[in-house]
């Protein structure tokens, strides 16, 4: 048998067995290579690690914060902020809080919450995934999704989490993300945790966007094969919480189809203030249904904070 | 085989590290143990002499070990004296280990094969798609996570988020529902059935619709009303968020604290105003994602230790004050230990006074998260400072959270008042959400009170201690049995290995079968060996219910036999326990 084997190697070509050869004293090359300590910082002794702890001061925790920062010293108001907030015993015109339909001290959901109450408790003592869905999350989802004419919706129990943890989620390292600078603090953190690239066009610019887009469809001329593989996304506002301007839609939804971009929309401030049915930036400018994310930063409306309204989005419905 | 080429498995090295790396309360009992069983299953390869004195030390070991376990805990002698049950974490043969990855690679095999048919259409496929208009964008989901998620996960997704239709107390009513298509959209029955809950975070039974708690909570709504709609800075300061962040200060005995209305935001939103890009965050192996994705926000640079090794902690320390940020050559400005009180996977309590003797010796600063413990640990529901006997100032941050012991939603940050002041000004949570909800401030208010005695009964008190009866006795019952079970005996976490993944969804549906809900965990939450049933003990369940639970534990344990897992079996065959 070594004969037959030995005459195997006497075939083939001296080319295949130069690389063969090679080939394995790259192996036992690296293999022996790898074990070299790549460490190059000097090393110290325990004593010189003793003297250099004792030596070190770190810095206090926190720096100290002057005791008369109006944040310290708060007003506290008296009773629920309605379209008037008692402060002190005198009344004020309420110009401050996003109460926009008035949902505040509204009896019906009032009495909705405390039958909630008194049926499930408070807490849902766990995470959806174990024993903390609730059927009324199912209920309010569905009921959601049909309002929007989406197939599905998802619900988050703090609204700053909501967009904060959906761009992660589906924007990752490779990704591109085309956002609009103006947008809130809590995409700014979503867009940071995911690691994917941001590439930041001007407040409401469509030209900059624009500008931005081609940019990206040249450098995927130049690989197609990366090209396909990187998702793109884009970050806007119904209602910008910073600045108070609307999106436009509707050039937003050409470039989606000119350059094959996902949009994610920040309905927070629109979502049952603009357009005539409360559906928000997309009834207020383009009727079809939509086929994009709906993030909905729903705390803001009607506060959505641990108690479940089943009813709420019935009474939109027939309010407007 | 020889003990040299044992080491080399990397499973059995790690144990032995652990195990050597013992230190005030870790496992030095539990590495004794090990040798002392092992050597019965060896072929008589030592000499007779050593076999006689390592058995005999087993021996005293074992009589010592049985003593400290039958020493049951009372309140009369003063509960100074009381040992601390130590952490095990017993670890399989690499047989099985062996056995469990095999089981991955058939799944994952079988995952690629429907890939492929429910491609070439041989299969009905279920999973959603894009519309048509949309399907020259780059798909979504393409990679490993997806095809494992569509294969794997779905078909064992009826033991996952399971709709509840009642409050999740001790008992709880789930929605039925079926599947027509092998777990990707479900049907509801229309019936709900009643199970005993021990999956949910309920530890001292707060979870009620009825009682002092939900007629306070209600009646907040006439005064507050639901919502403020605004952010706290703004005008989102209520009177009920004020009262309770006083209480919570004085429940813990610090000086003063500042609730946010999510848990894991006060981690992930609070750890970049602590730290920056030039300080260094030291957080243990099993820290949460809350924790760690703070960490990563902050921009610090974070360093990992071995879960609950005060060695490995001080050397990491030494080494971080000795030799500086690698990247700039300059001494770190301040550094920061992160750790929690119970680690909800592994069940076992961090060693405090360890860390804290570290911290001070090195001038460190310690972040202890109590989301499990706190009103769960403790003599009177103060946490694991109180279950360790140290004192809450030496700790510079506490943080916690509302949504377990207390039946609400929330966390706190609790400290001195220069911490809490600098957090209420800088912290992104004030600025750009909403507060906590009135009648959720006033649902911690209320059970906070209660535990600490304040509504004249002793209703807290009992609760504390049916606690702790609850869980010991389901651990100790749970080891005899021979599940082997991670973790401190005194913790209510109780996490019960399983390993194979497939044998979660069989667990899962045995048991609601038999009228029980629980909680299976799998990659990607836990080790890919190891998948467990994570069991959480509540003071609102009596002994009727673990022992029925117990009874189905044993059951399933039987046919799925993940109950002759534990080769410690025997130390607790005469054993009577006492609830």
């Amino acid at each position: 048998m070594i004969g037959t084997l030995l005459g195997l190697f006497g075939e083939a070509s001296t080319l295949h067995l130069a690389l063969e050869t090679a080939l394995i004293g790259a192996v036992v090359y690296l293999y022996f290579t790898r074990k070299e300590n790549k460490d190059t910082r000097v090393k110290l002794t325990e004593k010189q690690k003793d003297e250099l702890i004792a030596e070190w001061v770190p810095e206090p925790l926190v720096p100290e914060t002057p005791q008369d920062h109006p944040v310290l010293n708060p007003r506290y108001v008296e009773g629920k902020m309605t379209k008037y907030a008692k402060y002190d015993g005198k009344e004020y015109l309420n110009m401050a809080t996003s109460n926009f339909l008035g949902f505040v001290g509204e009896k019906r959901i009032e009495d909705v919450a405390k039958k909630t109450i008194f049926k499930y408790g408070v807490g849902s003592c766990g995470p959806r995934g174990f024993y903390g869905t609730v059927d009324v999350h199912l209920d309010l989802e569905k009921e959601l999704a049909d309002f929007f004419g989406c197939e599905e919706a998802v619900l988050y129990s703090y609204g700053f989490a909501t967009i904060a943890s959906a761009i992660p989620a589906y924007a990752k390292r490779g990704d591109i993300v085309f956002a609009d600078k103006g947008v809130n603090f809590a995409i700014q953190k979503g867009l940071q945790a995911s690691r994917a690239r941001v590439e930041w066009f001007e407040h409401n610019d469509m030209e900059d966007l624009e500008r931005l887009l081609k940019l990206q469809e040249e450098r995927d001329k130049k690989d197609p094969k990366k090209a396909a593989k990187i998702r793109r996304f884009m970050v806007v506002e119904g209602l910008y919480a910073n600045t108070g301007s609307i999106c436009p839609l509707p050039k937003l939804m050409e470039f989606k189809w000119k350059y094959k971009v996902r949009i994610f929309i920040d309905e927070s401030f629109s979502f049952g203030v603009l357009g005539k049915t409360g559906r928000g930036g997309f009834a207020l400018s383009f009727s079809p249904a939509p086929s994009s994310f709906f993030e909905n930063n729903g705390q803001f409306i009607n506060d959505q904070i641990g108690d479940p309204f089943h009813e709420l989005i019935c009474i939109i419905d027939k309010t407007s | 085989m020889s003990k040299k080429a044992r080491a080399i498995c990397i499973d059995d090295f790690m144990a032995r590290q652990l195990a050597e790396r013992t230190d005030i309360l870790e496992c030095a009992w539990h590495k004794r143990q090990e040798e002392g069983g092992e050597e019965e299953d060896e072929d008589h390869q030592k000499p007779i002499v050593d076999q006689a004195q390592l058995d005999a030390e087993a021996d005293a070991e074992d009589a010592r070990m049985r003593a400290r376990r039958v020493k049951t805990f009372s309140t009369s002698d003063g509960w100074a004296t009381r040992e601390r049950a130590p952490n095990e974490f017993e670890h399989i043969s690499r047989w099985r280990a062996l056995t469990v990855y095999l089981t991955w690679v058939v799944l994952i095999m079988f995952a690629y094969v429907r890939e492929f048919l429910r491609n070439w259409g041989i299969e009905t496929s279920h999973i959603k798609v894009e519309l048509d208009k949309q399907k020259q964008f780059t798909p979504l989901f393409d990679d490993f996570a997806a095809v494992y998620q569509r294969n794997c996960y779905v078909r064992v997704r009826d033991v996952f988020e399971r709709p509840i239709g009642s409050v999740p107390g001790a008992t709880v009513n789930l929605l039925d529902r079926y599947t027509d298509d092998g777990g990707w959209t479900f049907k509801m029955k229309g019936t709900q059935s009643s199970v005993i809950n021990v999956g949910s975070y309920n530890y001292l039974g707060f979870a009620q619709n009825e009682g002092p708690c939900a007629d306070t909570s209600a009646a907040i709504i006439n005064q507050e009303g639901l919502a403020n709609c605004s952010t706290v800075h703004e005008n989102g300061r209520s009177h009920s968020q004020a009262r309770l962040e006083t209480l919570v200060a004085e429940f813990l005995g610090v000086e003063d604290s500042i609730c946010f209305s999510m848990g894991f935001a006060t981690n992930s939103m609070n750890a970049p105003c602590l730290v920056d890009k030039h300080s260094l965050i030291i957080s243990d192996q099993y820290n949460h994602a809350s924790l760690i994705l703070g960490c990563r926000l902050s921009g610090a640079s974070t360093k990992v230790f071995k879960h609950n090794d005060m060695k490995s902690l001080e050397k990491l320390l030494r080494d971080a004050i000795a030799y500086g940020n690698p990247k700039t050559y300059r001494p770190y400005r301040k550094i920061l230990i992160i750790v929690e009180g119970i680690y909800s996977m592994e069940g076992s309590i961090s060693n405090l006074p360890g860390i804290i003797e570290l911290k001070k010796k090195y001038g460190a600063y310690l972040y202890l998260d109590e989301a499990h413990s706190i009103g769960a640990m403790g003599r009177s529901g103060r946490g694991c400072v109180e279950y360790w006997d140290c004192d809450p100032k030496d700790v510079d941050i506490l943080m916690g959270t509302f949504t377990k012991s207390f039946g609400a939603a929330g966390g706190y940050i609790a400290g001195s008042k220069r911490v809490i002041d600098h957090l209420r000004v800088a912290s992104p949570t004030g600025y750009y959400s909403g507060p906590m909800a009135p009648p959720i401030a006033e649902q911690i208010f209320t059970s906070m009170s209660i535990i600490m005695g304040r509504d004249g009964t002793n209703d807290g008190q009992k609760r504390v201690e049916r606690l702790a009866r609850n869980s010991r006795y389901f651990r100790l019952r749970l080891k005899q049995m021979g599940y082997i079970v991670y973790g401190s005996d005194d913790s209510p976490v109780v996490p019960v290995l399983i390993y194979y993944p497939t044998v979660c969804g069989f667990y899962g549906r045995q048991m609601l079968a038999r009228g029980i809900g629980v909680v299976v965990v799998s990659f990607p939450a836990t080790d890919m060996t190891e998948a467990r049933v994570r069991i959480c003990v509540s003071a609102a369940h009596t002994k009727e219910q673990l022992d029925t639970v117990l009874d189905a534990m044993r059951e399933v344990g039987k046919e799925s036999w993940c109950s002759s897992f534990s080769r410690h079996k025997h130390l607790y065959e005469n054993l009577a326990i006492e609830w």
